[in-house]
């Protein structure tokens, strides 16, 4: 298989770029599956705390943005390996 | 005749890439990126200076905003995250809020609409220097401690150490600051592109021939403003989440059970 | 028109790099610029900011202390006002209780001295209302014993010894008056 896609490659330069493009698009695609799940769950259980606790609303929104930056950086290593996977 | 059919994104490489203006090809070449970092950077300094200077005990219009700007860094950012000892840090902290947020603004201001923050450059110099403050800090205030203490946190099995050491060191040396300079490179360019995007497909519904089919491009348009507020707040967010961010890391190396 | 417009706004580079790997020129000019903005802002705004905010905040601090202290004295004067009107109003009441009772003490004397005087008009005029009956019995005790005599005469057609007449009438009449 991965002979094939070798000589394909070099019989049509062509082929490299899109196989790369379709490469990066997947590798994103599945990276950003799990941060959006996860980003859903902290920002619904940060509103679910705030609504019980609305005198506790500043920190739990802090902590809520943390939550979410901690979570989003695995979605931007895939942002990341689409333009390193595409080049 | 261009039809929609003809749209063709130009590489993305052309959105980000600008040539030299001044100093051509020298190390200190400025180009479009260099020339806002500079313009936002005159415009702190300015705004700051001029805004701190007159004292009235009752502030209007500049000072006022000056003040606010301290005070969010000061109460909601050094005192809350870092810890209440922690007032040395303000100025740090707040410069690297409003360079950030400055260099985000770019992004939908007419006619420049370009983040500066959006090459690696600006973010992976901040994060590289967030990174080595709170290295030294932590290595300052605990001493060897603030190591072992990451590598081995107390409270857990001896046997889970060969698991757990790997993934600290590789959190604190390197996930840290990797992350904090691609959060906010990524963010910045994700929206210029999505941003460019809408533009050029408004310009291209607007280039088609037969003159009803123009009418295609209201969608594209009222989406890019749309789009545009929405990147408003992710400007300032994003200067939020990193001073924030930074103020978490300083916490950590000030306090160790923090 | 507007994607040629657009197309030359956006730089044509001279060899596709990764967009997302940083340039010296930038890196070093970040850090320029940024070392710079945190030395100015270090050196004077964030000083003076926190002078500022500091001197408001000695400022309010002051004030609200100044007015807790307006608000206690404020607080004692209205105590001794209060204290100084209840007085007052006390003297007063007691002085309404004082003046009642003694207006209550006239008013008895009075009815007592205007009972007195009615009793002793009743008694005179019961005296006169005596005295008159009396009169009027003996006028009428003289009448009648004439009346009879003449009836008497007249009626006898005979004239008695008047004297003994008159005994015998009277002894008949204060027999019918006692009866």
């Amino acid at each position: 298989m991965s002979q094939l896609i070798v000589a394909a490659t070099q019989l049509q330069p062509d082929l490299k770029a899109g196989l790369q493009s379709i490469g990066a698009g997947i590798a994103y695609g599945a990276a950003a599956i799990g941060p959006g799940i996860g980003i859903g769950l902290v920002v619904g259980n940060a509103i679910q705390a705030m609504a019980r606790q609305p005198e506790m609303q500043g920190t739990i929104r802090t902590t809520m943005f943390l939550g979410i930056a901690f979570t989003e950086a695995l979605a931007l290593f895939g942002f990341v390996l689409f333009f390193l996977a595409k080049s | 005749m261009p039809v929609l059919g003809a749209f063709v994104f130009p590489p993305i490489d052309e959105l980000f890439r600008w040539k030299d203006l001044w100093f051509n090809g020298s190390p200190l070449a400025i180009n479009k990126t260099v020339l806002l970092v500079l313009i936002s950077s005159l415009m702190i300094v300015t705004i700051f200076i001029l805004g701190s200077r007159k004292r009235a005990l009752r502030p209007g219009g500049v000072q006022n905003v000056v003040e606010m700007t301290y005070e969010f860094i000061d109460n909601g950012i050094t005192k809350d995250v870092v810890g209440h000892d922690a007032g040395r840090f303000t100025p740090f902290l707040g410069t690297l809020f409003l360079f950030i947020l400055f260099l985000n603004f770019w992004e939908v201001i007419p006619g420049i609409q370009f983040p500066p923050t959006s090459r690696m450059g600006i973010p992976g110099f901040l994060a590289l220097l967030v990174y080595a403050v709170y290295l030294v800090t932590g290595f300052k205030n605990q001493g060897f401690k603030y190591l072992t203490g990451h590598l081995f946190p107390p409270g857990v099995p001896k046997a889970l150490y060969i698991l757990v050491t790997p993934i600290e060191f590789v959190q604190l040396f390197l996930v840290r600051p990797f992350s904090l300079a691609v959060r906010l490179l990524a963010n910045m360019m994700a929206g210029h592109i999505l941003l460019t995007a809408l533009a050029l497909l408004t310009a291209y519904a607007l280039d088609t021939n037969p003159g009803i089919l123009k009418v295609i491009a209201v969608g594209p348009f009222l989406l890019n403003i749309g789009v545009t507020g929405f990147e408003i707040l992710v400007a300032f967010l994003q200067a939020y989440i990193f001073t924030l961010l930074t103020a978490v890391y300083l916490g950590d190396a000030l306090h160790p059970d923090h | 028109m507007f994607a040629t417009l657009l197309l030359a706004a956006t730089e044509v580079s001279v060899k596709a790099k990764n967009p997302i790997l940083p340039e010296g020129k930038e890196i070093l000019w970040a850090a320029i610029a940024f070392v710079i903005v945190f030395s100015l802002l270090a050196w004077k705004a964030w000083p003076a900011i926190r002078a500022a905010l500091k001197a408001r905040q000695d400022k309010i601090s002051e004030d609200l202390e100044k007015a807790e202290a307006a608000r206690m004295e404020a607080e004692t004067s209205l105590e001794d006002y209060k204290r100084q009107l209840a007085e007052a109003r006390n003297d007063a009441s007691r002085i309404i209780e004082e003046a009642r009772l003694q207006a209550e003490g006239v008013r008895q004397e009075r009815i007592a001295a205007v009972e007195g005087e009615i009793a002793e008009l009743r008694a005179r005029a019961a005296e006169d209302i005596r005295l008159a009956t009396q009169r009027a019995m003996s006028d009428l005790q003289g009448r009648v014993a004439e009346l009879s005599i003449e009836l008497a005469e007249k009626v006898v057609e005979r004239n008695l010894d008047r004297q003994t007449q008159t005994a015998l009438i009277e002894s008949y009449i204060n027999q019918v008056g006692s009866n």
